[in-house]
């Protein structure tokens, strides 16, 4: 099949790739450019597992094809910590005890992200409403909504 | 439990960092250079014979290395249909390619010719004598049948004397109950006690009703998938994503007919297995024979879609139960006979029917259960296999009882809760049992005397029982020159098993949880640890880990003894060094220091070893009351308040422990009100997230777990497996609660709000 050129900024690095048109940007994430922090839970769009920020949106990277990202910068959770230290809601997932086994972590916290992001005073009502879209099967997610709101807190105490 | 340095705190998880960062490899996070990728055709019809497998299309397609079918399995077990197809979905062949989509495409591409046959779904049509059947050998005698037919057997056998007549008179009241032999039947189970007869006749108030529990699926959040590189020399590699290694590596073995050694499976973390995640047929050895086939790595990754046709969920069953009580409330009879819908291969954790006697004090049971066959795939375990549905039905009628004798639900079931000590019905003693003060603690948090409710307002209570597994483990614990200590072992976790671990080496080392680390070995490597299913990691490993500490221990005050020219028996740990207990002068060495002088040692370096095997384990309790709400226009039940109380004998680390609480009481609720596995006569119509509902954080408030600690005595420092009691009461909890909310008593799951609507209007079950 033939491939397209693509430019994009994953996490600060621009990257130019030829991507078949009928991969998903989650595929080329994955498998083309190798960051496999962002999962894939059920490629329908509907479990929130391969969420990322795009152009400062939360967006569910299997509902995307590659192509579309073509200029776009994208935030997966390989890219929010810095050198030393953890995103605030990072940490928050740690100390809150916010994941068992993990695989929705990502999601959950670059999804918690965006929406801090654009709501940083959220209410524990809004933030259970903003993460409807993402899938926790270990949690039950108290330990969950506690870790964003304690981030939150820490965020706009930082 | 203050006198603990590092047990009982809310320590942060040993893996948390490659958790949170997306560092952490899940078994589709592996590639291999030159891997290829395997997927699969697989059955558009429930029922149907295969007539002709026509591969040549695909073949042609560029990208495609190779395609297999049950031809190509050697060993002649099933691993793909060849004859007939028995459910919607199954696979008939698979086809490995350099690309995800060819691969795909190519399987598009092969030709299946069928006969389709009448298919059957439903158990209670599945054990007519009209139904379809899926398998040979299939029938069996109903307990009224049986009762009879265990008789007559004897008796013909007895050659001592002439049974002829009573023979005849047997055989014709058998034919008076001819309706009662029971088709498609893959298993079943009987137990009793007393006679449930003469306990059905002394009680004042018998009350019958029939349950009805869907099947549901595991809903893991990453699916299946397995990665498998075959060298020439015949080495298997795979990388799996299981609950068990050592099972996945027996498992292949015995599948394929490898020997052992030949075997290594590399654990990878896991995203979730719920009971899910032990078998091998979904994509371990179909992986492994693509590799054979090609040479290449292969990798196969269930999509969502397939997770629902192919998978192996809990399944669904029916339940008929009578129970009987006294006005006071004693309960004297219970009888159960239950329908296990077990799809198309046998299994189906009908053993745990007989928990219908649930943790109370009767003389009089009865359970028969059947696992039938119906055209769905087969089913596996789901986070305390059997009990959640079992105790729905169980529970269910409890609380029926005591709103038609006026009793307090929560009254009415200490009064006849089991005590330490007290005889199970078909059971041994009671051993050291925490039941009452579970149901209290979980009261006492809601004030649940002094509970209020507005209008289609009502609250539910119902608790569940499980009893957690044990099985062998091994493991190594080193200690570095540095002072610091390390675990070395094979078994899976996935809820922070392993910080548990390293909480129990910490502690009986008086070294900082900071100077404990734990790495996990492939098969290969690690010695032998059982599986991660049943509760079993905290008890077996926990206990495997305090040998093993203990077996460091000795050798690190055996060092020190040397060293400081002291007897072992006036040493002792403290701080992460040897000192003496008393002493004048005090003196001490560090673990360091003694790791550095062990390796001149004869000796050599300090590793302790811990090996398990069994010991007995206690039964917990899970208790749950929750507080709803329900619209009657819209039929949705709001949960205003859940609390789960749970005998975990000892929490090591209450932060994991309360996780597992939430957890498991979110999965039952939404087992009680949205989750159902839909079956028409073409097989599963809803195999993904939006007609297969699951909860999300917008569909709960908080649950509000409380922990109570009864000791197990065998426990490592008295705990208990977690993991599964919490989802056991909470189908009956949601059920009792809409009951005691508007009056109306829901048999058959889900609660979904067109359902309740319905049983508003008169017309509903
Ligand atoms: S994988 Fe994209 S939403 Fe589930
Ligand atoms: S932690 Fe397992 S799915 Fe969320």
């Amino acid at each position: 099949m033939k491939k397209h050129p693509v430019s994009l900024t994953v996490n600060t690095d621009t990257y130019d790739l030829l991507i078949e048109p009928r991969k998903t940007l989650l595929a080329t994430l994955r498998d083309t450019i190798g960051l496999t922090g962002t999962k894939e839970g059920c490629s329908t769009g509907d479990c929130g597992a391969c969420t990322v920020i795009v152009d400062g949106k939360a967006v569910t990277s299997c509902m995307m094809l590659g192509v579309s990202a073509n200029g776009k910068e994208i935030t997966t959770v390989e890219g929010l910590a810095s050198r030393d230290q953890l995103h605030p809601i990072q940490q928050a997932f740690i100390d809150k005890g916010g994941y068992q086994c993990g695989f929705c972590t990502p999601g959950f916290i670059v999804a918690s992200k965006a929406y801090l992001d654009e709501n940083p005073n959220a209410t524990e009502a809004e933030i259970r409403h903003a993460l409807g879209n993402n899938i926790c099967r270990c949690t039950g997610y108290t330990k969950i909504i506690e870790a964003v709101m304690s981030a939150a807190e820490a965020m706009r105490n930082a | 439990m203050s006198e603990y340095a590092v047990l009982g705190k809310r320590v942060p998880r040993v893996d948390a960092l490659e958790k949170v960062t997306g560092a952490a490899q899940y078994g589709g996070d592996v590639h291999l250079p030159g891997m290829l990728h395997g997927k699969f055709v697989r059955s558009k019809h429930p029922h149907a014979k295969i007539l002709n497998i026509d591969t040549s299309e695909a073949e042609k397609l560029p990208g495609v290395r190779a395609i297999i079918t049950q031809d190509d399995v050697e060993s002649g077990r099933r691993v793909f249909a060849s004859d007939k197809v028995l459910y919607l979905g199954e696979p008939i062949a698979a086809v490995a390619a350099t690309d995800p989509d060819i691969a795909e495409e190519a399987a598009d591409l092969i030709q299946i010719d069928y006969e389709v046959l009448p298919a059957v779904q439903d158990v209670m049509e599945a054990i007519q004598p009209d139904a379809p059947r899926l398998h040979s050998d299939d029938t069996k005698d109903g307990p009224a049948r049986r009762a009879i037919s265990t008789v007559l057997r004897k008796l013909e056998r007895d050659n001592s004397q002439d049974h002829s007549a009573e023979i005849a008179e047997l055989n014709a009241q058998l034919e008076t109950i001819e309706g009662e032999v029971y088709y498609n039947i893959s298993a079943e189970t009987h137990s009793a006690s007393g006679d449930v007869e003469q306990g059905f006749a002394e009680s004042d108030l018998v009350v019958e009703d029939t349950y009805v529990i869907p099947r549901v699926h595991q809903t893991y959040m990453e699916p299946h998938v397995s990665v498998a590189d075959v060298e020439s020399t015949g080495k298997v590699t795979v990388w799996a994503s299981t609950q068990g290694p050592f099972a996945i590596r027996s498992g292949i073995a015995g599948t394929l007919g490898i020997p052992l050694n030949q075997i290594n499976v590399i654990p990878t973390t896991m995203g979730g297995g719920f009971g899910g995640r032990f078998g091998v047929v979904l994509t371990h050895v179909p992986a492994v024979l693509l590799s054979q086939k090609t040479g290449r790595p292969v990798k196969i990754q269930m999509t969502r879609e397939e997770e629902f046709t192919d998978g192996r969920p809990a399944p669904g069953c029916v339940i008929k139960l009578k129970t009987g009580v006294k006005n006071d409330g004693t309960i004297l009879a219970r009888e159960g006979l239950a329908f296990w819908d077990s799809g198309s291969i046998s299994g189906a954790s009908i053993g745990s029917t007989i928990r219908l006697r649930g943790v109370y004090k009767f003389p009089h049971l009865k359970v028969d259960a059947y696992g039938v066959y119906t055209n769905k795939s087969g089913t596996a375990a789901y986070r305390a296999p059997g009990t959640p549905q079992v105790a729905f039905a169980g529970e269910s009628q409890l609380d029926e009882i005591a709103r038609k004798l006026n009793l307090d639900p929560v009254e009415f079931r200490l009064k006849n809760m089991r005590v330490t000590g007290d005889p199970v019905p078909a059971g041994p003693k009671e051993p050291k049992v925490g039941y009452k003060e579970t149901l209290q603690a979980v009261a006492d948090a809601v004030d649940w005397k002094n509970r209020t409710k507005g209008p289609n307002q009502g609250w539910g209570v119902a608790i569940g029982d499980w009893t957690n597994g044990c099985g062998p483990g091994g493991m190594f614990v080193s200690i570095h020159e540095d002072g610091s200590a390390r675990i070395f072992h094979g078994s899976i976790d996935i809820t922070g098993t392993d910080t548990a671990l390293a909480q129990i080496v910490a502690e009986i080392l008086t070294l900082p949880y900071e100077d404990v680390t734990i790495s996990r070995g492939d098969t290969d490597s690690a010695p032998y640890a059982t599986g991660s299913g049943g509760s079993v990691v905290t008890f077996t490993m926990g206990n495997t880990a305090k040998l093993a500490a203990e077996d460091t221990q000795r050798r690190l005050l055996e060092l020190a003894s040397e060293r400081l020219n002291t007897e072992v028996e006036s040493l002792e740990l403290k701080d992460g060094r040897v000192s003496t207990i008393v002493g004048d002068p005090p003196k001490s060495i560090g673990f360091g220091e003694l790791a550095a002088y062990s390796l001149s040692t004869t000796g050599g370096p300090i590793v302790g070893k811990g090996s398990f095997a069994r010991k007995p384990s206690t039964p917990a309790l899970a208790a749950q009351i929750a507080k709803v709400e329900i619209d009657p226009e819209t039929g949705r039940i709001k949960v205003l308040k859940m609390a789960s109380s749970q005998d975990v004998g000892f929490a090591i680390n209450p932060m994991a422990v309360e996780g597992q609480i939430e957890g498991g009481t979110v999965q039952g609720y939404a087992w009680a009100t949205m989750e159902e596995m839909q079956y028409d006569k073409k097989g599963n119509v809803n195999p993904g997230f939006v007609d297969y509902r699951v909860p999300t954080s917008a569909d709960l408030p908080t649950v509000e777990s409380v922990i109570v600690e009864v000791e197990a005595p065998d426990g490592p420092f008295g705990a208990k497996g977690v993991g599964e009691p919490p989802i056991t009461p909470t189908l009956a909890t949601m059920a009792n609660a809409v009951t005691d909310a508007v009056g109306i008593r829901i048999t058959e799951l889900p609660m979904k709000p067109e359902k309740v609507v319905a049983a508003l209007h008169g017309n509903g079950k």
